[in-house]
C-alpha cells in the first residue's frame, strides 16, 4: 500500500456527511421518529452544552449506527496472555430499548408532557434522574451499549469515546483517528468553539 | 491423501518462520521451502481499516478468525493460530536483550549461559532489524553499543512524550524511546510510513510490521509454498536412524486427513507452545518420550519474565492518546553488578490518562452533561504516567509443557498443559525485587511533585519462550546453538523455544534474531 492509497483510505474512514434531522430517520430502521426525537431531546440534558446542536445531532448519530451495526454473535478473538477465546457478543441490546423509550414518555406524561421530548429541559433531566435509580440505581456507564440503561448506554457511547476526551481536554487529542505524526511533538491544539 | 516433498518443510507460519523462510530463499533458491500453518491466512489488508473499526466500536477481534477453535490447553497459551501468528497483534516494540541474558550462569551464578557469543547475537539483532524494518534512536549507555545502525530514524516522540521525559530523568535514570517496527519513512518493505493510529495491534496502514508482509512477497516472487489450514501432529522418523523423514497432517477443513510431506530437513518453527507440543505427539518405540528428547528436556524450563506497574501522578499536562503504544523505555538495569543482590529488568514509560469520564462523583451524585465534563476535568488538572518494568525470572526443570490426556483435539490429539515455574533462586528475592521497584517508583515519583499509585504485578510471564532450550550439553538441553536438535540432525527448532531464559524486556526481536542465526546452518544442507 502506498501513500496515496493510504492517504484515500483514511479519508473514506474519517469520511462524516453532514447530518441533518431527515438523514437521521432515514438511516435508521431500528429506530422510530418518535424515538430519534427522544434521544435528540435525552442529548440536550446528557452532554455538554459545548457541542450545540450539531454536535448532539452527531452524537445520536453515533448511537444510531453504533446500535445499527451491532453483530450477534460476532468474534471477540482472544484477549492478551489468555488462553481462553472470549465469548462473542452477545444479543443485540436494541430488543430492550423500546420499552425504555415508552418508559421514558412514561414518565413525561405524569409532569404534563406528551412525550419526554415534549418537556421542558428542566423536566427532562428530573426524568432522567429518575431513570437512573429507578428500577436500579445505575452507577457507571457502560464501555459499550448493553441494553441495560438507554440513558447510561447513550452517555457511554459518548463519553467513553475520544470525541468526549477532546471536550473535557479542550484539545483536538483525536485519540482513534489516524493523524500523522508530523506534528505529534506538538501540543493538540485546543478544540474550536461551536 | 496429498504428498509432498521438498527440500525444508517449515511447521509453523508465525514470525520467525517468515524470517526462517525469507532468508533460506534468497541463500538457497533453488530449494523447495514449503510452510505449513494450522491456521488461515488472513491476507486481507484492504479490510483492516473496517476490522479496526469493529474492533474500536464493538470490541470484535481486529483479526477475524486468527484462531483454530479447538487447538487450545492451559497455562499461557496465545490464541493466536494464523500465518502470522502472534506477530499479527504486537504492539511492534523490538528491544534488544542484554549481554547480561546470555552469562547469566557466569556472572551471576544463575540460570544457565546461553551458547552463544553477544557478538554473534548482536549481529543478527542487526539483520532482524532490517528484515523486519525497525525505527528506534541509539541508547545512550556504551553497554548497548551496536555495530549498525538503525534501519529507519526514531518515531516522533509525542509532546507526552517529551514532557515524560524531561520529567522522568529527573529522577537521574536516563530514559530514550522504545524501538518498533513501524515505518517512519514512507515504502520500507512496500510498507507505508506510521499515520499515528492508535491502534498498533491492527495497523490498518501497514507501518507496523506484521508477518503476513514477507509472506505475501515471498509467494507472489514464487519463493515458498505455503500450506495453511493445514496442522502437522506428528514428525516420522526413518525406520532405521534418527532422521525425521516425513510429517504427517491434516486440513483443518477435514478435506483431507492424510497429507504427508517428506523433506530433507524440517524446521519446528512453531513457537514456544506447539513446537515441544509437536515433539511430544511425534514419540514413538525408540523415542518413547517424545522425539529430540533423550535428554527429557522437551517442554522443560518454560520461561518468560515478570513484571510490576504502578500509576504516578504527575505535575504534568498530559494529552492521553497521542500515541499510546510509544513509550520510553531507561535499559539502566539490565545491568546488575555481581555483588550485590540480583535484579535486573526494563523500564518503560508511557502516556496514561489520570481520570476517565465517571457517572455520579464521591458523593454519589449523578453527574450529566457540563456537571459531568467540570467533574472531569478537576482530575485531570495533573498528569499521569504508567510505569512499568519487566523483570528477569529464571524457570525451574518443572516449568514445563506437558500433554494433557484429559482434553483432546478434533482429531484426537492431547492438548498442552503449561505451568510456569520459577526456580527457587527467583523465588528467594520476590520480596528484594519488588522492594527495588517500589523504591524505584518512589524516586521517579519524587523528582516532580508525583504521587505514586498501587504497585500491581504481572499475573503471568510474559512473552513466553522455553520447552527446547538450546545448550552445548545434550543431557541438559534439547537443541544446539544453532537450533539443531541433538537426536536428529535433520531436525531444527528455531526462535523462542530454544531460548534458556526469558530477558526482561519484549522478546520478538530476540526470537527473530536467533531464528535468522539458525538459518545459516539450516542452509548449510
Amino acid at each position: 500500500m502506498n501513500r496515496r492509497d493510504v492517504l484515500k483510505s483514511l479519508a473514506a474512514a474519517a469520511a462524516l456527511p453532514a447530518l441533518t434531522a431527515s438523514d437521521l430517520v432515514a438511516q435508521t430502521t431500528d429506530f422510530t421518529p418518535a424515538q430519534i426525537a427522544t434521544l435528540r431531546a435525552l442529548a440536550e440534558v446528557v452532554l455538554p452544552s459545548s457541542l450545540g446542536a450539531g454536535g448532539r445531532d452527531d452524537a445520536v448519530r453515533r448511537f444510531v449506527t453504533w446500535v445499527r451495526g451491532y453483530k450477534p454473535g460476532a468474534d471477540r478473538g482472544h484477549g492478551y496472555g489468555n488462553s481462553q477465546l472470549s465469548a462473542p457478543t452477545g444479543p443485540s441490546p436494541a430488543a430492550r430499548y423500546p420499552a425504555q423509550f415508552d418508559a421514558l414518555d412514561a414518565a413525561a406524561k405524569t409532569r404534563g408532557g406528551a412525550t419526554f421530548a415534549a418537556l421542558t429541559l428542566v423536566a427532562r433531566r428530573a426524568v432522567v434522574e429518575a431513570a437512573m435509580n429507578d428500577p436500579q440505581r445505575v452507577t457507571q456507564m457502560p464501555a459499550r451499549p448493553n441494553g441495560a440503561n438507554l440513558v447510561a448506554d447513550f452517555m457511554g457511547l459518548y463519553f467513553n469515546g475520544a470525541d468526549a476526551r477532546d471536550v473535557a481536554y479542550n484539545a483536538a487529542i483525536g485519540r482513534d483517528t489516524c493523524r500523522g505524526v508530523d506534528d505529534s511533538d506538538k501540543a493538540p491544539r485546543p478544540l474550536k468553539a461551536h | 491423501m496429498a504428498r509432498y516433498e521438498c527440500d525444508v518443510l517449515i511447521v509453523g507460519g508465525g514470525i520467525t518462520a517468515a524470517m526462517v523462510s525469507e532468508k533460506l530463499s534468497e541463500l538457497r533458491p533453488a530449494w523447495k521451502i514449503i510452510v505449513v500453518e494450522a491456521g488461515r491466512r488472513l491476507f486481507d489488508f484492504d479490510k483492516r481499516f473496517d476490522y479496526r473499526q469493529r474492533n474500536l466500536d464493538y470490541g470484535e477481534n481486529q483479526w477475524p478468525g486468527d484462531f483454530v477453535a479447538d487447538q487450545g490447553g492451559r497455562g499461557i497459551i496465545s490464541r493466536s493460530m494464523a500465518v502470522g501468528g502472534s506477530a499479527l497483534h504486537f504492539g511492534g516494540v523490538c528491544n534488544r536483550f542484554s549481554e547480561e541474558d546470555t552469562r547469566l550462569r557466569s556472572l551471576y551464578g544463575l540460570a544457565a549461559d546461553w551458547p552463544i557469543e553477544w557478538k554473534d547475537l548482536e549481529a543478527h539483532y542487526c539483520e532482524a532489524e532490517k528484515r523486519i524494518g525497525v525505527s528506534g534512536e541509539p541508547g545512550p549507555l556504551k553497554e548497548d553499543s551496536r555495530s549498525q545502525p538503525y534501519p529507519m530514524p526514531p518515531m516522533t516522540m509525542t509532546y507526552n512524550l517529551i514532557q515524560l521525559k524531561s520529567w522522568a530523568e529527573k529522577s537521574g535514570i536516563p530514559f530514550w524511546t522504545t524501538p518498533q517496527a513501524k515505518n517512519t519513512v514512507d515504502g520500507y518493505g512496500g510498507r507505508s510510513k506510521c499515520h499515528r493510529c492508535n491502534t498498533c495491534e491492527v495497523c490498518p496502514t501497514g507501518a507496523r510490521y506484521s508477518p503476513d508482509w514477507t509472506y505475501k512477497q515471498l509467494l507472489a516472487k514464487k519463493k515458498i509454498e505455503l500450506h495453511d489450514g493445514t496442522l502437522v501432529r506428528k514428525l516420522v522418523l526413518d525406520e532405521h536412524t534418527p532422521r525425521v523423514v516425513a510429517a504427517q497432517a491434516v486440513k483443518e477443513d477435514g478435506s483431507d486427513p492424510n497429507v504427508e510431506y517428506r523433506a530433507k530437513t524440517f524446521v519446528v518453527a512453531s513457537g514456544y507452545c506447539w513446537s515441544s507440543h509437536l515433539l511430544l505427539l511425534s514419540a514413538n518405540a525408540r523415542f518413547p518420550n517424545g522425539l529430540a528428547n533423550t535428554s527429557d528436556h522437551v517442554g522443560r524450563y518454560m520461561t518468560g519474565h515478570l513484571a510490576h506497574e504502578t500509576r504516578i501522578d504527575l505535575d504534568l499536562k498530559i494529552y492521553p492518546g497521542m500515541n499510546e503504544q510509544h513509550s520510553l523505555i531507561s535499559r539502566q538495569f539490565f545491568r546488575c553488578a555481581p555483588d550485590k543482590p540480583f535484579v535486573r529488568h526494563d523500564l518503560r514509560v508511557w502516556e496514561a490518562p489520570s481520570g476517565g469520564p465517571r457517572l455520579r462523583d464521591a458523593n454519589g451524585t449523578l453527574l450529566l452533561g457540563d456537571d459531568l465534563i467540570a467533574d472531569w476535568r478537576t482530575r485531570i488538572v495533573r498528569g499521569s504516567a504508567r510505569v512499568r518494568g519487566y523483570f528477569d525470572v529464571h524457570p525451574g526443570k518443572d516449568s514445563r509443557l506437558t500433554l494433557d490426556p484429559a482434553s483432546k483435539n478434533k482429531w484426537g490429539d492431547p492438548l498442552p498443559i503449561i505451568e510456569h515455574r520459577i526456580d527457587a533462586a527467583t523465588e528467594a528475592r520476590q520480596a528484594a525485587t519488588l522492594q527495588h521497584f517500589q523504591d524505584l517508583f518512589a524516586q521517579l515519583a519524587k523528582a516532580n511533585d508525583g504521587k505514586v499509585g498501587r504497585t500491581s504485578s504481572l499475573g503471568y510471564q510474559d512473552h513466553p519462550s522455553g520447552g527446547c532450550r538450546m545448550g552445548s550439553d545434550p543431557s541438559t538441553s534439547v537443541v544446539n546453538s544453532v537450533g539443531r536438535t541433538h537426536d536428529h540432525e535433520n531436525l531444527f527448532v528455531v526462535g523462542s523455544p530454544t531460548q534458556p531464559t526469558g530477558g526482561c524486556t519484549n522478546a520478538t526481536l530476540t526470537f527473530v534474531a536467533l531464528a535468522l542465526r539458525s538459518t545459516s546452518e539450516i542452509a548449510k544442507g
